[in-house]
């Protein structure tokens, strides 16, 4: 895209403010749809959540996943922008899609990070994916009698079982392609950590956070240096 | 009626619905105004659609897979909460852990046969509150966050090079492919008692097939010119990774 000139930088500073806008609004009515749901369910049903059992349940697992949505929000909302980090915030699979999905699209176009650019195509793909995963699980939803038996039968299970995998071993091949000395140490330190506690293989996205913090540490080591030498 | 024939009832269907319909319009909204504000900004159109194409393109392998959630979740929580969730907000991971914990806490098993209806509505609540941080955190802090890591747009950034963000960037996606990458390690050569190699290799050999086709798919794309292979790398890339898990057995 060429540079913005001042009519398209005062567009985009408006299109910003008002994502902004419509972003919280939906996100606000999402959450009370979303949290008033139990509620309703509980009414039909006859039976109202327990909130003390809600309560114990959140001290369990819910400060886990607090911490991961923090770290989320840091991490993720850089790469996709205001609308891309709205809707990527409402419509979930983050990790397994959506964020693959964005860095895709962008890579795809070669929008720079904090562009406009970045800012539109970060919108599209996730829109476009979240619409694609409503409307796939809508018509699975209404084929899933039929359907059940051919999706959970023994031969496909194992092939749905390894998703996760499959996604990582292919961004594997195109993140470390890049800078394959960059990639070696964090996935050496990773190895070791996950050989000598394996059982810390539940809180793999916890772990994100430290990995994540060596590679930048290396990159940002690697850029200075070469900062340095284009001075000289 | 008992509680598993209540969840799959048209009631549930209906409060599931409404949400999902709600948030399939959100995206909606949010697509046609970014395609309204790229045109504005002068960029491509060409190139916004091969990015929408891409996307739909690698989100639909995915969302088989996520219905495939909805499925295995549907014995004990019903049909229509768990394609809420998964629909909206939630990711199988998080849900299926979630969900097992909170029937936990209640002494429950997480099976439809267990499942009562205060046990239901308590789960249900428990795997709304959970996850609901990101989408609170976007709307308070979201646009200072964003306005103090990015600024206003400057009309010559372009022209300056690379600077350091897309460098974190790529950073960030190696560390998190590493993690995930480092589990599968640490899993085969520890997982079943530490250094006996007599762990799992079907995630290793997963990711290994999938990191090779994709290798084949950046080839045919960069080397033979074949560019149209690019919105399907991924997606293409994990069915052949995926495949081998069902030669293997799993």
């Amino acid at each position: 895209m060429a540079n913005i000139n001042k009519k398209e930088s005062d567009f985009y500073q408006d299109y910003l403010r008002s994502t902004h806008r419509l972003g919280r609004l939906v996100s606000v009515i999402t959450l009370i749809l979303l949290v008033g749901a139990p509620f309703a369910i509980g009414a039909y049903l006859g039976a109202m959540p327990d909130l003390g059992a809600a309560a114990r349940g959140f001290l369990a697992v819910g400060l886990v996943w607090t911490v991961s949505s923090v770290a989320e929000f840091l991490i993720y909302t850089p790469m996709l922008g205001a609308g891309g980090s709205y809707l990527a915030f409402i419509t979930g699979n983050l990790i397994n899609m959506k964020i693959p999905c964005a860095m895709t699209a962008r890579e795809m176009v070669g929008a720079k990070t904090g562009t406009a650019e970045n800012e539109v195509i970060s919108t599209l793909s996730i829109a476009t994916s979240s619409l694609v995963t409503i409307l796939v699980l809508a018509v699975g939803v209404l084929l899933l009698t039929p359907l059940q038996p051919v999706l959970q039968s023994p031969v496909l299970r194992p092939a749905f079982d390894q998703v996760v995998p499959a996604l990582f071993g292919a961004l594997a091949y195109r993140y470390y392609r890049k800078d394959v000395t960059l990639a070696l140490i964090p996935l050496a330190a990773m190895s070791a950590l996950f050989i000598l506690l394996p059982s810390l293989a539940s809180s793999t996205s916890i772990l994100i956070i430290p990995s994540g913090a060596i590679a930048i540490g290396l990159s940002y080591l690697k850029f200075r240096k070469t900062q340095q030498e284009a001075r000289v | 009626m008992s509680v598993l024939q209540q969840l799959n009832s048209g009631t549930m269907y209906l409060i599931c619905g409404v949400i999902v319909a709600f948030v399939a319009l959100v995206s909606g909204v949010f697509l046609i105004r970014a395609w309204r504000a790229g045109i504005a900004l002068g960029m491509d159109k060409a190139r916004m659609k091969r990015a929408m194409t891409a996307s739909a393109t690698f989100s639909v392998l995915p969302s088989v897979g996520i219905l495939l959630g909805v499925i295995a979740l549907s014995g004990s929580l019903g049909i229509p909460w768990p394609w809420l969730r998964l629909s909206v907000i939630g990711a199988l991971h998080y849900e299926t852990q979630v969900a097992q914990a909170a029937a936990e806490q209640l002494g429950l098993q997480l099976s439809g046969e267990a499942m009562t209806a205060g046990g239901f509505s308590t789960i249900a609540l428990l795997m709304s509150v959970c996850i609901m941080w990101g989408m609170i955190l976007m709307t308070v802090f979201g646009k200072r966050y964003l306005a103090r890591l990015s600024g206003k747009p400057k009309p010559s950034a372009e022209k300056k090079g690379p600077g350091f963000a897309d460098a974190a960037m790529t950073a960030m996606f190696v560390g998190m492919v590493s993690a995930y990458i480092g589990s599968y390690i640490g899993g085969f050569v520890s997982g079943n008692g530490l250094f006996l190699f007599r762990g799992s290799w079907t995630p290793l050999a997963v990711a290994a097939v999938a990191a090779l086709a994709m290798a084949g798919f950046t080839w045919l794309t960069e080397k033979k010119h074949m560019e149209w292979l690019e919105g399907f790398s991924i997606a293409g890339s994990m069915l052949l990774g995926m495949l081998t898990a069902v030669l293997i057995g799993g």
